[in-house]
């Protein structure tokens, strides 16, 4: 247990110091809200500023998470997770350590956006919509933390996993309506972002901040707060589902997969690693 | 003395390749045992199986009575380990570094600090515990390094090359602690060097060589056994000292400008120089090196450097 909160601590501290991230961590949503927010202004939206802030939020929550957790190859390549993984702490605690760091700091960086957004348009009615809006962040923190570091267990060599975290964050994020609104992609793509959990997170937590808990199911799709499968109608609800049980899946994945690991195996950056390692 | 490692028949393959071949040796405790050789030779395929990060092929090892593979959670309680490269967190502060580690050892509360501050004047960072480890030098990492492995009163450190790539006075200060250390704790100190002069300072060596153990044995014994003394003697008169020496069964070696004599049978010799004080302008008696031990066991010389 006290291994789970040292590790927590070390993420939270890190993400304390390092101003210069936090600012800019902070100044892509804005860009982005401001760019797609001019570009996608039309009818079907009545609050445009809240509908791409929410988007913006949860994306920034989801790619924070996966990097964060993901961020354990940088710990094996520094060498720190060998000091870990040489000390009778208990490998799964090292693993939900860095699981809850993780989700915690991109859940932080969620509030941080949302909290500006207040001052440029975002409003509440109910004092309920802002706790959701934290539980939502959280879920989507934890399932994609999973997913991170079960990426994490699985590459050999820290490079390729830049260009590999790059190649899966991208499309995730532009397929999943948070930024373009899925009614406007070509049909292919709509197919993928169907079967983009983002998609998912993405319609739940907007339907969330907008507060558009009361609508009917036909009047959530054409705000694109559901998705039409050809007629099945993914509500809200059922989105948050979905999300729950691909993190549930990940997360014993990964951790699984992080107790077994044999870290002795990944290709460290600097030359003499081959001598290290025998 | 009882022995707190003992290696029986280790053996590590990976595939094809057999990196340490059925080795065996025991380590006593309280005294500094150096694993000696040349890069790929199997040292640290050795380490890191003690360490319990490698798994082995075959044969025991056991630390302070525990088994390496079978009980790898006490092992890891009862070492500490320096390894080759840095595995400090170089975002947090020396003291933030020794705090987690407490806690990844499970050090008792109320003791941490009071730790804290016998490891780090141990290595003299006292004055450094708020710094933080990117901003530290190389020497001062290594230095944080020693007294996080051993914030937890491990029963063996493990230094895995402690002082490749320091300084020359960095590695003597290195050393100064190591010793210091091994007279305070009694801790069995564990290392592996390519440099010749750090394995003399120890109480016993191996040298290994392609996963092999080629000689173990004390310092002392292992110079006297494969080294000679020679003696290297300047003259003005060469055919005369070259008669002398055939005469009184010196054997000698001519080189350009000076005789390389064999100094182990000093009578003789003293006899040789005596007869020719004259002639003779320099003597320098050259004892023999661990490199020359190396040389003649392995039949090459130890890369210094990598």
């Amino acid at each position: 247990m006290n291994t789970v909160i040292a590790l927590w601590m070390r993420g939270l501290k890190a993400f304390v110091r390092n101003k210069t991230g936090l600012i800019f961590s902070l100044i892509f949503p804005f860009f982005f809200v401001y760019v797609f927010g001019a570009i996608f202004k039309n009818d079907y939206i009545d609050n445009p500023i809240s509908y791409m802030l929410s988007g913006v939020i949860i994306t920034t929550v989801f790619e924070s998470s996966l990097n964060l957790a993901s961020s354990t190859v940088d710990d094996m390549v520094s060498g720190f997770m060998k000091e870990v993984l040489v000390s009778p702490a208990k490998r799964l605690a090292v693993a939900v350590g860095q699981l809850l760091s993780a989700a915690t700091v991109s859940t932080l960086q969620g509030i941080l956006i949302l909290f500006i957004g207040l001052f440029i348009g975002i409003k509440f009615t109910t004092w309920i919509t802002p706790v959701l809006i934290l539980f939502a962040m959280i879920c989507v923190g934890m399932v994609f933390s999973g997913v991170g570091l079960f990426l994490a267990t699985k590459v050999r060599s820290g490079q390729t996993f830049q260009i590999i975290k790059t190649a899966v964050t991208m499309p995730l994020t532009f397929l999943s309506g948070a930024y373009i609104p899925l009614a406007m992609l070509p049909n292919l793509l709509k197919y993928i972002a169907y079967v983009n959990p983002m998609t998912y997170a993405t319609a739940f937590f907007r339907m969330i901040v907008l507060e558009k808990t009361s609508l009917t199911n036909a009047e959530l799709v054409k705000e694109g707060l559901a998705i039409d499968i050809n007629g099945f109608i993914v509500t809200p609800v059922l989105s948050l589902i979905i999300i729950l049980l691909i993190g549930l899946v990940f997360i014993i994945l990964s951790t699984n997969s992080f107790v077994k690991t044999d870290f002795s195996r990944l290709n460290r950056s600097s030359n003499d690693a081959s001598a290290l390692w025998g | 003395m009882k022995p707190i490692i003992s290696v029986k028949n280790f053996t590590k393959a990976y595939g094809d390749f057999t990196a340490v071949n059925d080795i065996s040796f025991e380590v006593e405790e309280g005294s500094i045992f150096a694993f000696l050789g040349p890069n790929g030779a199997g040292k640290s395929t050795t380490i890191n199986t003690l360490c319990t990060i490698f798994e082995k092929t075959s044969g025991t090892l056991i630390i302070d009575g525990k088994d390496a593979s079978t009980q790898k959670s006490e092992v890891r309680s009862s070492i500490g380990v320096v390894f080759q490269d840095s595995t400090l967190d170089a975002k947090m502060t020396i003291e933030e570094n020794l705090k987690m580690h407490c806690v990844f050892y499970h050090v008792p509360k109320k003791e941490v600090e009071e730790r804290i501050q016998f490891v780090l004047g141990l290595v003299d960072l006292l004055g450094e515990r708020k710094k933080l480890v990117s901003a530290l030098s190389g020497g001062m990492k290594r230095r944080v390094e020693i007294a996080r492995g051993l914030i937890h009163y491990p029963k063996v450190l493990f230094l895995d090359e402690p002082t490749t790539g320091l300084d020359p006075q960095t590695r003597a200060h290195i050393w100064e602690y190591i010793l210091k250390l091994q007279k305070e704790r009694n801790i069995t100190i564990f290392l592996t060097t390519h440099y010749m002069e750090e394995a003399e300072i120890c109480n016993k060596i191996a040298i290994i060589d392609r996963g092999v153990i080629v000689a173990h044995d004390t310092p002392y014994a292992l110079k006297k056994e494969y080294t000679k003394d020679k003696a290297y003697i300047t003259t003005r008169n060469g055919p005369e000292l070259e008669r002398l020496m055939s005469q009184y069964e010196v054997s000698y070696v001519r080189k350009e400008g000076y005789y390389k004599a064999d100094a182990e049978q000093i009578d003789r010799l003293l006899q040789v120089i005596s007869l020719q004080k004259e002639d003779i302008t320099d003597i320098e008696i050259k004892k023999g090196t661990f490199n020359d031990v190396f040389l003649e066991i392995t039949g090459k010389k130890i890369r210094e450097e990598e």
